[in-house]
């Protein structure tokens, strides 16, 4: 498990999206997604409906991620830059309820998830989800967000 | 390309940059950017990588609006692929390819049954790993 000073572990905590990369055919994919920081292990988990399944197949084809926290729009704390390389793994084994157990880390980031899940039945096929965990390998952090400096570097 | 809409990419506020480093990882830094009058898109510089010239890249433009209970919405970005030279301390883009989403344009509801097909690809492929 990679140590990180505390504001690095609150911008994990906090912000609610990142800039998730998987790599297909060579070249980078990007996506804003809600990530999720476990805390006893280090990892992080971003969870896929089949819907936009793309970056799952991506990862099983090259399991080389990055996530990267930029954006502080409607957290709490700093504005920080923090870049998290790592591997990927995608569990597709439960659809259904395989990204169940991640739901209190959902509701923390997006409280208004319970209505969405009263009406799971006309969404079917975007409450169908993998869950992408994601092994850090090194990590890049770029304190109060100043890319023009050298980031300080953990893990590598 | 797929147009890009400069006038709507200019309501972005910051760009994340990516490539592909020597050891496979993606690498992503933000950095803020412009739009010229002539539409020639100029990235600030990060630190790192300190070689971005002739890069194989792309630049996401991301944006949320924070919600006073929590969440967010507002959600839109565009996805740009393309290639990066380095110009008198700065990063030149040239857009080749474009991805987009801006849920005022196409409802989230809209775009989950526009992405049917890519989910029924999933599943298919399940399904035939399981029979095989």
């Amino acid at each position: 498990m990679i140590q990180v000073p505390p504001w690095v572990r609150e911008t994990f905590d906090n912000y609610l999206v990142c800039e998730f990369t998987t790599v297909k055919s060579g070249r980078p994919v990007t996506m804003p997604l809600l990530p999720f920081y476990l805390p006893d292990s280090g990892k992080f988990v971003v969870t896929s409906s089949i819907l936009f399944s793309k970056k799952a197949e991506n990862v099983k084809k090259n399991p080389k991620v990055s996530l990267l926290f930029s954006n502080p729009e409607g957290s709490k704390g700093g504005k920080h830059a923090v870049l998290v390389q790592g591997i990927a793994h995608a569990d597709d084994s439960d659809l259904d309820h395989g990204w169940e157990k991640y739901l209190s880390y959902w509701r923390k980031k997006e409280p208004y998830i319970d209505a969405y899940l009263a009406e799971r039945e006309k969404f079917g096929w975007f409450w169908k989800r993998i869950v992408v965990q994601v092994e850090p390998k090194k990590i890049l952090a770029w304190k109060n967000g100043d890319t023009s400096r050298a980031p300080e570097e953990f893990g590598a | 390309m797929t147009s890009l809409d400069y006038q709507r990419l200019g309501n972005f506020r910051y760009a994340v940059i990516t490539f592909i480093g020597d050891d496979g990882f993606p690498f992503s830094v933000s950095t803020d950017f412009k739009i010229l009058p002539d539409k020639k898109i100029v990235l600030q510089k990060p630190a790192r990588p300190s070689k971005l010239d002739g890069k194989r890249v792309n630049v996401l433009f991301n944006h949320i609006t924070g919600l006073p209970g929590g969440g967010y919405g507002d959600r839109r970005y565009m996805l740009v692929w393309g290639t990066t030279h380095e110009d008198h301390g700065t990063l030149r883009f040239e857009p080749e390819s474009l991805s987009e989403w801006d849920e005022k344009i196409l409802p989230f509801d809209q775009y989950c049954a526009k992405s049917a097909p890519q989910g029924a690809k999933y599943l298919g492929t399940l399904q035939a790993s399981v029979e095989a």
